[in-house]
Protein backbone atom coordinates (compact mmCIF):
# COMPACT_ATOMS: atom_id res chain seq x y z
CA UNK A 1 0.00 0.00 0.00
CA UNK A 2 1.51 3.36 -1.29
CA UNK A 3 2.09 6.75 1.74
CA UNK A 4 -1.05 8.24 -0.24
CA UNK A 5 -3.20 5.41 0.22
CA UNK A 6 -2.06 5.34 4.13
CA UNK A 7 -2.66 9.19 4.35
CA UNK A 8 -6.23 8.95 2.66
CA UNK A 9 -7.44 5.97 5.20
CA UNK A 10 -10.17 6.31 7.49
CA UNK A 11 -9.06 6.37 10.78
CA UNK A 12 -11.08 5.66 13.49
CA UNK A 13 -10.47 5.32 17.26
CA UNK A 14 -6.33 4.61 16.11
CA UNK A 15 -7.80 1.79 13.50
CA UNK A 16 -6.89 2.29 10.06
CA UNK A 17 -9.91 1.57 7.39
CA UNK A 18 -9.50 1.72 3.61
CA UNK A 19 -13.19 1.54 3.03
CA UNK A 20 -15.42 4.77 4.54
CA UNK A 21 -18.37 2.22 4.08
CA UNK A 22 -20.05 1.32 7.22
CA UNK A 23 -22.75 -1.53 6.55
CA UNK A 24 -25.53 -2.43 8.84
CA UNK A 25 -26.55 -6.29 8.61
CA UNK A 26 -30.24 -6.09 9.46
CA UNK A 27 -33.62 -6.25 7.10
CA UNK A 28 -31.55 -8.50 4.43
CA UNK A 29 -34.11 -11.37 3.00
CA UNK A 30 -31.40 -14.15 3.71
CA UNK A 31 -28.02 -14.76 5.23
CA UNK A 32 -26.74 -15.15 1.96
CA UNK A 33 -27.97 -11.53 0.39
CA UNK A 34 -26.51 -10.74 3.48
CA UNK A 35 -23.15 -12.39 3.00
CA UNK A 36 -23.06 -11.20 -0.55
CA UNK A 37 -23.90 -7.65 0.15
CA UNK A 38 -21.04 -7.30 2.56
CA UNK A 39 -18.57 -8.45 -0.50
CA UNK A 40 -20.05 -6.10 -2.36
CA UNK A 41 -20.15 -2.97 -0.41
CA UNK A 42 -16.46 -3.92 1.48
CA UNK A 43 -17.25 -2.50 4.14
CA UNK A 44 -14.69 -1.42 7.18
CA UNK A 45 -17.41 -1.94 10.20
CA UNK A 46 -20.44 -4.25 10.50
CA UNK A 47 -22.96 -3.08 12.45
CA UNK A 48 -24.57 -5.31 15.27
CA UNK A 49 -27.19 -5.73 18.08
CA UNK A 50 -28.38 -8.07 20.62
CA UNK A 51 -31.36 -9.55 21.84
CA UNK A 52 -32.89 -12.27 23.64
CA UNK A 53 -33.67 -15.41 21.72
CA UNK A 54 -37.06 -15.58 20.41
CA UNK A 55 -39.21 -18.05 21.31
CA UNK A 56 -39.21 -21.03 19.61
CA UNK A 57 -35.94 -20.84 17.47
CA UNK A 58 -33.65 -23.15 17.59
CA UNK A 59 -30.63 -20.58 16.53
CA UNK A 60 -29.70 -18.20 19.31
CA UNK A 61 -27.52 -16.18 16.77
CA UNK A 62 -24.80 -19.11 15.99
CA UNK A 63 -25.45 -18.85 12.76
CA UNK A 64 -25.24 -15.11 12.17
CA UNK A 65 -22.19 -14.84 14.23
CA UNK A 66 -20.23 -17.38 12.61
CA UNK A 67 -21.33 -15.21 9.28
CA UNK A 68 -19.96 -12.43 10.95
CA UNK A 69 -16.71 -13.93 11.98
CA UNK A 70 -16.10 -15.86 8.53
CA UNK A 71 -16.47 -11.83 6.88
CA UNK A 72 -13.37 -10.88 9.35
CA UNK A 73 -14.58 -6.87 9.51
CA UNK A 74 -14.63 -5.30 12.38
CA UNK A 75 -17.65 -5.21 14.42
CA UNK A 76 -19.67 -2.34 15.64
CA UNK A 77 -22.59 -3.01 18.34
CA UNK A 78 -25.33 -0.80 19.26
CA UNK A 79 -27.35 0.34 21.12
CA UNK A 80 -30.52 0.53 19.43
CA UNK A 81 -33.67 1.10 20.72
CA UNK A 82 -32.52 1.95 24.22
CA UNK A 83 -34.65 5.42 25.34
CA UNK A 84 -32.41 6.25 28.62
CA UNK A 85 -28.39 6.54 29.29
CA UNK A 86 -28.87 3.62 32.16
CA UNK A 87 -30.62 1.48 29.41
CA UNK A 88 -27.83 2.12 26.57
CA UNK A 89 -24.40 1.96 29.31
CA UNK A 90 -25.89 -1.68 30.65
CA UNK A 91 -26.66 -2.39 26.05
CA UNK A 92 -22.76 -1.00 25.79
CA UNK A 93 -21.62 -3.55 28.87
CA UNK A 94 -23.45 -6.79 27.46
CA UNK A 95 -22.23 -5.93 24.02
CA UNK A 96 -18.39 -5.51 24.97
CA UNK A 97 -18.59 -9.02 26.33
CA UNK A 98 -20.74 -10.39 23.47
CA UNK A 99 -18.74 -9.19 21.12
CA UNK A 100 -15.16 -8.34 22.78
CA UNK A 101 -14.96 -5.32 21.50
CA UNK A 102 -14.44 -1.15 23.75
CA UNK A 103 -16.16 0.27 20.24
CA UNK A 104 -20.25 0.67 20.59
CA UNK A 105 -22.57 2.74 18.25
CA UNK A 106 -24.03 4.92 20.69
CA UNK A 107 -28.08 5.67 20.69
CA UNK A 108 -30.49 7.29 22.94
CA UNK A 109 -33.30 7.65 21.29
CA UNK A 110 -35.65 10.61 22.81
CA UNK A 111 -38.52 10.27 20.51
CA UNK A 112 -39.72 7.34 19.33
CA UNK A 113 -41.98 8.40 16.10
CA UNK A 114 -38.87 10.00 14.61
CA UNK A 115 -36.07 7.78 16.42
CA UNK A 116 -34.44 11.42 16.37
CA UNK A 117 -31.74 10.73 19.08
CA UNK A 118 -32.15 12.57 22.68
CA UNK A 119 -29.49 15.10 23.19
CA UNK A 120 -29.18 15.51 26.75
CA UNK A 121 -29.27 11.38 27.37
CA UNK A 122 -26.49 10.98 24.51
CA UNK A 123 -23.96 13.48 26.20
CA UNK A 124 -24.85 11.76 29.81
CA UNK A 125 -24.43 8.41 28.55
CA UNK A 126 -21.06 9.21 26.23
CA UNK A 127 -19.60 10.81 29.02
CA UNK A 128 -19.58 7.50 31.27
CA UNK A 129 -19.62 5.09 28.55
CA UNK A 130 -16.28 7.08 27.56
CA UNK A 131 -15.42 6.56 31.75
CA UNK A 132 -15.95 2.97 31.37
CA UNK A 133 -13.25 2.38 28.48
CA UNK A 134 -15.61 2.52 26.04
CA UNK A 135 -14.79 3.61 22.00
CA UNK A 136 -17.95 5.95 21.37
CA UNK A 137 -19.71 6.82 18.40
CA UNK A 138 -22.84 8.42 19.26
CA UNK A 139 -25.63 8.29 16.26
CA UNK A 140 -26.06 12.21 16.76
CA UNK A 141 -28.17 14.97 15.09
CA UNK A 142 -26.03 17.67 13.40
CA UNK A 143 -26.75 20.56 16.01
CA UNK A 144 -23.19 21.70 16.66
CA UNK A 145 -23.62 22.64 20.35
CA UNK A 146 -24.63 18.48 21.09
CA UNK A 147 -21.73 17.72 18.54
CA UNK A 148 -19.30 20.08 20.83
CA UNK A 149 -20.48 18.31 23.81
CA UNK A 150 -19.83 14.69 22.44
CA UNK A 151 -16.52 16.10 21.70
CA UNK A 152 -16.00 17.66 25.34
CA UNK A 153 -17.01 14.82 26.79
CA UNK A 154 -14.37 12.38 24.90
CA UNK A 155 -16.12 11.31 21.62
CA UNK A 156 -13.39 10.59 18.79
CA UNK A 157 -16.02 10.29 16.21
CA UNK A 158 -19.22 11.76 15.41
CA UNK A 159 -22.11 10.00 13.42
CA UNK A 160 -25.12 12.96 12.35
CA UNK A 161 -28.10 11.77 10.75
CA UNK A 162 -28.62 12.91 7.31
CA UNK A 163 -32.71 12.29 7.81
CA UNK A 164 -34.42 9.82 10.45
CA UNK A 165 -33.66 6.04 10.50
CA UNK A 166 -34.65 4.11 7.31
CA UNK A 167 -36.25 6.95 5.43
CA UNK A 168 -33.87 7.79 2.60
CA UNK A 169 -34.76 10.85 2.46
CA UNK A 170 -30.97 12.02 1.97
CA UNK A 171 -29.45 14.86 3.89
CA UNK A 172 -32.80 16.63 5.14
CA UNK A 173 -29.95 20.18 6.13
CA UNK A 174 -27.58 20.08 4.19
CA UNK A 175 -26.63 23.71 5.16
CA UNK A 176 -25.80 22.71 8.77
CA UNK A 177 -23.87 19.23 8.05
CA UNK A 178 -21.78 21.25 6.11
CA UNK A 179 -21.51 24.26 8.98
CA UNK A 180 -20.71 21.36 11.24
CA UNK A 181 -17.80 19.81 8.11
CA UNK A 182 -16.56 23.49 8.47
CA UNK A 183 -16.46 23.84 12.71
CA UNK A 184 -15.21 20.63 13.24
CA UNK A 185 -12.53 19.86 10.57
CA UNK A 186 -10.43 17.46 12.29
CA UNK A 187 -12.76 14.93 14.13
CA UNK A 188 -13.77 12.12 11.64
CA UNK A 189 -17.38 12.28 10.66
CA UNK A 190 -19.92 9.76 9.66
CA UNK A 191 -23.13 10.67 8.45
CA UNK A 192 -25.40 7.94 9.78
CA UNK A 193 -28.68 7.50 8.81
CA UNK A 194 -31.79 9.00 6.35
CA UNK A 195 -29.53 7.97 3.59
CA UNK A 196 -31.61 6.72 0.29
CA UNK A 197 -29.51 6.81 -2.59
CA UNK A 198 -25.91 6.64 -4.12
CA UNK A 199 -25.69 10.25 -5.39
CA UNK A 200 -26.69 11.06 -1.23
CA UNK A 201 -23.44 9.23 -0.30
CA UNK A 202 -21.34 10.46 -2.51
CA UNK A 203 -22.56 14.52 -1.72
CA UNK A 204 -21.85 13.97 2.01
CA UNK A 205 -19.13 12.70 1.06
CA UNK A 206 -18.09 15.63 -1.63
CA UNK A 207 -18.61 17.84 1.48
CA UNK A 208 -15.74 16.52 3.35
CA UNK A 209 -17.47 13.62 5.42
CA UNK A 210 -15.18 10.65 6.39
CA UNK A 211 -17.42 8.13 6.06
CA UNK A 212 -21.55 6.83 5.42
CA UNK A 213 -23.19 4.12 7.84
CA UNK A 214 -26.23 2.58 5.68
CA UNK A 215 -28.10 -0.49 6.18
CA UNK A 216 -31.74 -0.10 4.95
CA UNK A 217 -30.67 1.78 1.69
CA UNK A 218 -28.92 -1.51 0.69
CA UNK A 219 -31.00 -3.95 2.77
CA UNK A 220 -34.34 -3.12 1.31
CA UNK A 221 -33.11 -2.74 -2.41
CA UNK A 222 -34.56 -4.28 -4.91
CA UNK A 223 -31.20 -6.12 -5.12
CA UNK A 224 -29.43 -5.41 -2.31
CA UNK A 225 -26.20 -7.05 -3.41
CA UNK A 226 -26.18 -4.54 -6.50
CA UNK A 227 -27.12 -1.64 -4.07
CA UNK A 228 -24.19 -2.20 -2.21
CA UNK A 229 -21.49 -2.15 -4.42
CA UNK A 230 -22.96 1.26 -5.79
CA UNK A 231 -23.19 2.56 -2.85
CA UNK A 232 -19.61 1.40 -2.61
CA UNK A 233 -18.49 3.44 -5.88
CA UNK A 234 -20.49 6.76 -4.77
CA UNK A 235 -18.75 7.15 -1.47
CA UNK A 236 -14.82 6.19 -3.40
CA UNK A 237 -15.85 9.35 -5.74
CA UNK A 238 -17.04 11.88 -3.55
CA UNK A 239 -14.42 11.14 -1.19
CA UNK A 240 -11.94 11.29 -4.37
CA UNK A 241 -13.86 14.72 -5.39
CA UNK A 242 -13.34 16.38 -1.86
CA UNK A 243 -9.78 15.80 -1.70
CA UNK A 244 -9.23 16.31 -5.50
CA UNK A 245 -11.07 20.08 -4.87
CA UNK A 246 -13.77 20.82 -6.73
CA UNK A 247 -13.69 24.21 -9.13
CA UNK A 248 -15.10 27.54 -7.24
CA UNK A 249 -18.67 27.95 -8.46
CA UNK A 250 -19.23 31.00 -10.84
CA UNK A 251 -21.25 33.77 -11.33
CA UNK A 252 -20.97 34.04 -15.10
CA UNK A 253 -20.11 32.05 -18.12
CA UNK A 254 -16.59 31.33 -18.72
CA UNK A 255 -15.39 29.64 -21.78
CA UNK A 256 -13.44 26.78 -21.94
CA UNK A 257 -12.03 27.02 -24.82
CA UNK A 258 -9.17 29.70 -25.67
CA UNK A 259 -11.07 32.35 -27.21
CA UNK A 260 -7.21 33.62 -28.99
CA UNK A 261 -6.84 32.34 -32.29
CA UNK A 262 -10.45 31.88 -33.08
CA UNK A 263 -11.25 32.26 -37.10
CA UNK A 264 -13.85 34.57 -38.10
CA UNK A 265 -13.56 36.44 -35.22
CA UNK A 266 -14.78 40.57 -35.06
CA UNK A 267 -12.57 42.59 -32.85
CA UNK A 268 -15.55 44.57 -30.92
CA UNK A 269 -12.75 46.02 -29.55
CA UNK A 270 -11.94 48.39 -32.71
CA UNK A 271 -14.12 51.52 -32.78
CA UNK A 272 -16.15 51.37 -35.97
CA UNK A 273 -15.47 54.80 -37.56
CA UNK A 274 -11.69 53.57 -37.65
CA UNK A 275 -12.51 49.53 -38.52
CA UNK A 276 -11.43 50.46 -42.67
CA UNK B 1 -40.32 -20.29 43.79
CA UNK B 2 -40.09 -19.27 40.51
CA UNK B 3 -37.23 -17.24 37.86
CA UNK B 4 -38.42 -15.06 34.78
CA UNK B 5 -35.83 -15.71 32.04
CA UNK B 6 -36.57 -13.13 29.17
CA UNK B 7 -40.21 -12.81 30.12
CA UNK B 8 -40.57 -16.05 31.19
CA UNK B 9 -42.04 -17.92 34.43
CA UNK B 10 -39.49 -21.13 35.15
CA UNK B 11 -39.83 -23.20 38.22
CA UNK B 12 -36.79 -22.70 40.59
CA UNK B 13 -36.84 -25.49 42.94
CA UNK B 14 -34.07 -23.42 45.62
CA UNK B 15 -32.13 -20.90 45.20
CA UNK B 16 -28.97 -20.91 43.57
CA UNK B 17 -26.09 -19.52 41.88
CA UNK B 18 -26.66 -17.67 38.18
CA UNK B 19 -23.19 -20.25 37.08
CA UNK B 20 -25.78 -22.80 38.38
CA UNK B 21 -29.00 -21.56 36.94
CA UNK B 22 -27.01 -21.00 33.41
CA UNK B 23 -25.65 -24.83 33.83
CA UNK B 24 -29.35 -25.93 33.65
CA UNK B 25 -30.59 -23.29 31.24
CA UNK B 26 -27.71 -24.08 29.14
CA UNK B 27 -27.76 -20.87 26.20
CA UNK B 28 -26.09 -21.23 23.41
CA UNK B 29 -23.01 -19.57 22.77
CA UNK B 30 -22.56 -16.82 22.88
CA UNK B 31 -24.56 -14.71 25.37
CA UNK B 32 -24.17 -12.40 27.97
CA UNK B 33 -26.61 -11.76 30.64
CA UNK B 34 -28.35 -9.64 32.86
CA UNK B 35 -29.49 -10.17 36.97
CA UNK B 36 -32.46 -7.77 37.68
CA UNK B 37 -31.43 -5.34 34.59
CA UNK B 38 -27.74 -5.60 36.12
CA UNK B 39 -25.62 -6.22 33.61
CA UNK B 40 -23.01 -9.40 35.28
CA UNK B 41 -19.78 -10.44 33.84
CA UNK B 42 -19.09 -13.69 32.96
CA UNK B 43 -16.80 -14.25 35.72
CA UNK B 44 -19.12 -13.15 38.41
CA UNK B 45 -21.68 -15.60 37.36
CA UNK B 46 -20.38 -18.22 40.95
CA UNK B 47 -20.94 -14.79 42.87
CA UNK B 48 -24.53 -13.88 42.02
CA UNK B 49 -27.26 -15.71 43.91
CA UNK B 50 -30.73 -15.75 42.63
CA UNK B 51 -34.15 -15.68 44.64
CA UNK B 52 -37.40 -16.55 43.52
CA UNK B 53 -39.38 -13.91 41.38
CA UNK B 54 -35.70 -12.49 40.40
CA UNK B 55 -35.93 -11.63 36.32
CA UNK B 56 -32.70 -12.93 33.94
CA UNK B 57 -31.94 -11.60 30.60
CA UNK B 58 -29.92 -13.36 28.31
CA UNK B 59 -28.77 -11.96 24.83
CA UNK B 60 -27.76 -12.96 21.94
CA UNK B 61 -25.72 -11.91 18.96
CA UNK B 62 -28.62 -10.17 16.17
CA UNK B 63 -28.71 -8.10 12.82
CA UNK B 64 -28.55 -4.26 13.39
CA UNK B 65 -28.13 -1.47 11.74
Amino acid sequence: MSERQINDQLVIYRRRFSSRLLLGTARYESPSVLDDAIRAADPAMLTVSLRRQVAGSADAGQSFWNLLRETQRTILPNTAGCLTPDEAIKTACMARELFQTDLIKLEVIGDEVSLQPDPFGLVEAANQLVRLGFQVLPYCTEDWILCRRLMDVGCEVLMPWAAPIGTGQGPRNARALRELRERAPNIPLIVDAGIGLPSHACQVMEWGFDGVLLNTAVSRADDPVRMAGAFASAIKAGHSAFVAGPMVVQETAVPSTPEIGRPFATDYSTPLATAN
Amino acid sequence: MFVIVNGETRPLPEPQTLAFLLISLSPQAPFAVAHNEEFVARGNYELHHISSGDRIDIVHPTAGG
